[in-house]
């Protein structure tokens, strides 16, 4: 398929390209693992001085870091690298080279630069979701994994969009160039349960900045905490998301015109 | 020497203002994390009733004074120094005749902080109306805290600049930089009271310098010290300040001896 080898493509060259630092993807790794320590002797500080938080055990909590790293590390790895890339386009005017080739801007936009050492980051979320789930007394079942996979990804879809949509509003307003800066910020909060966050803050994470969608919600749909129309309301949310995202994106692009014409 | 400094301040002052656009987003990474503590803090607390002494509306309150304190003391060096000795473009400011860091570096810090705490007020007196904590601040503590701030903006601005000078001989220094803002968001209270911390803990965040930018002029604003303990921080703030001055003119000899631009 087309895009399928576009894609092989642009990992080709993204893998030589971290390959060209190797020094620097050994430094990445180390600090990445440092800052895993940190999170670990963190959790290890507030489980010393309690059993639970709202309701969450330190079984629960790792998982869901686990998931934080997941969906943070997709934003590492894709999304920050290519906010900067298309910033400097529009900026520099090379974004004209993007519209010129012929596959789907959005998707160029979208994917052209991926951090390759971020795989690391990805194996790491894995093993801490494995290993909260298996602190955790409870047995979970395959459909209770299935949904939760389905639900990260289409959190994740959400979080997408919204980036879509962030982006494509500097063809409207061009010196929007912190476009995405309050969304970085933002998405720090989804390290811990949004359950226990003053409720406005709740509101603007799960809302305005959904990171909860893709944090919170999956690993209370493994928990058992929603009923099925919520989890189907989750997925018509994302599918909602994708589509507004796609009719924004394509009517930005109508109005993009080269730096300095 | 004062006239040096004014003039600095003149043109950093307006600098900063360029960004203003920029410095609500910049708030908000500033405010999140704080938030969020404060948030598993206090669930934690209610839950229990109180964690180690320690009640909701204390983390509340203890929160609320660390975010204005970390801002107080915080420093951007690295930011706007390390690029210009990886670029070159500090050899211009080698050329005056005064300290680049020590005037140019320096106002250009406070000049970035004077305008945050601008934007940062009306944001904070939202954040007091959403907890409503009870803070336990006098006019005594506060007057004390004044020069425990100053030490402590001290304190951070001279250790960044240490690793931020190690630009001069590698171009890792922003791991280096990483290494040293994990322990210290650890060590300095930001992350959890150093009270909660295990008690060798405690004695290690203690000694380090970290805890005077954050733990200590927070913790003398809501009046939790001791006398004793007031003086003891006083004692190691001025020892730090020094001993940090003393580590960053050996280490800016060092480094402009043996600095040359890009291209030479």
């Amino acid at each position: 398929m087309h895009i399928n080898r576009v894609l092989s493509a642009l990992l080709k060259i993204n893998i030589q390209q971290e390959l060209a630092y190797r020094t620097d993807t050994l430094i990445n790794i180390l600090t990445s693992a440092m800052w895993l320590g940190w999170e670990l002797i963190g959790l290890s500080i507030i489980f010393s001085n309690t059993n639970s938080i709202g309701g969450w055990r330190a079984g629960d909590i790792i998982a869901l870091l686990g998931v934080f790293r997941l969906v943070n590390t997709f934003m590492m790895m894709v999304v920050w690298p290519n906010t900067e890339k298309f910033n400097r386009g529009i900026r520099e005017g090379s974004l004209d080279y993007t519209f010129l080739q012929p596959i789907d801007s959005q998707f160029m936009v979208s994917f052209s630069r991926i951090v390759i050492w971020n795989v690391w980051n990805l194996i790491i979320g894995v093993a801490l979701i494995v290993a909260g789930l298996s602190m955790t007394s409870s047995t979970t079942s395959f459909a209770g994994v299935a949904t939760f996979l389905l639900l990260t990804f289409s959190g994740g879809v959400v979080i997408y969009s919204l980036w879509v949509v962030l982006i494509a509003l500097t063809f409207w307003f061009t010196k929007f160039d912190n476009n995405v800066t309050l969304m970085q910020a933002l998405m720090d909060a989804g390290r811990y349960p949004a359950t226990i966050y003053p409720t406005w803050l709740r509101v603007i994470i799960t809302f305005i900045v959904p990171v909860a969608l893709a944090t919170t919600v999956p690993l209370q749909a493994l928990r058992g905490e929603l009923a099925w129309w919520q989890i189907a309301l989750a997925l018509l949310v994302s599918l909602l998301a994708f589509c507004v995202s796609r009719l924004v994106w394509k009517a930005g692009i109508k109005r993009y015109s080269g730096a300095s014409s | 020497m004062l006239n040096i400094y004014k003039r600095f301040w003149q043109v950093n002052w307006a600098e900063q203002w360029q960004y203003r656009a920029n410095l609500v987003m910049y708030l908000a990474y500033w405010m999140v994390m704080p938030i969020v503590y404060l948030a598993v803090w206090t669930t934690i607390a209610r839950e229990q009733g109180s964690v180690n002494g320690l009640t909701a509306n204390d983390f509340a309150a203890y929160y609320l004074t660390l975010l204005p304190v970390d801002i107080i003391t915080s420093s951007i060096v690295i930011h706007v120094l390390a690029y210009k000795i990886q670029e070159g473009s500090i050899s211009n400011e080698l050329m005056q005749p005064v300290h680049p860091v020590l005037t140019n570096t320096l106002t250009n810090n406070v000049a970035f902080k004077a305008l945050n705490l601008l934007v940062f007020v009306p944001l904070w007196l939202v954040l007091v109306l959403l907890f409503q904590p009870h803070f336990t601040y006098t006019w005594q503590s506060a007057l004390l805290a004044l020069p425990a701030l100053a030490i402590g903006f001290f304190t951070r601005f001279l250790l960044d600049s240490c690793v931020t000078l190690v630009a001069f001989w590698t171009t890792r220094v922003w791991s280096i930089q990483q290494f040293n803002d994990a322990i210290g968001i650890l060590l300095n209270g930001a992350f959890v009271p150093l009270a909660l911390m295990p008690a060798w803990v405690q004695t290690i965040a203690q000694v380090l310098p970290y805890q005077l930018g954050a733990s200590f002029p927070t913790l003398l604003l809501l009046n939790k010290l001791t006398p004793e303990q007031i003086a003891l921080n006083y004692a190691l703030g001025i020892f730090w300040v020094l001993a940090l001055l003393g580590l960053f003119q050996f280490m800016w000899k060092r480094a402009i001896k043996q600095y040359s631009a890009v291209g030479a």
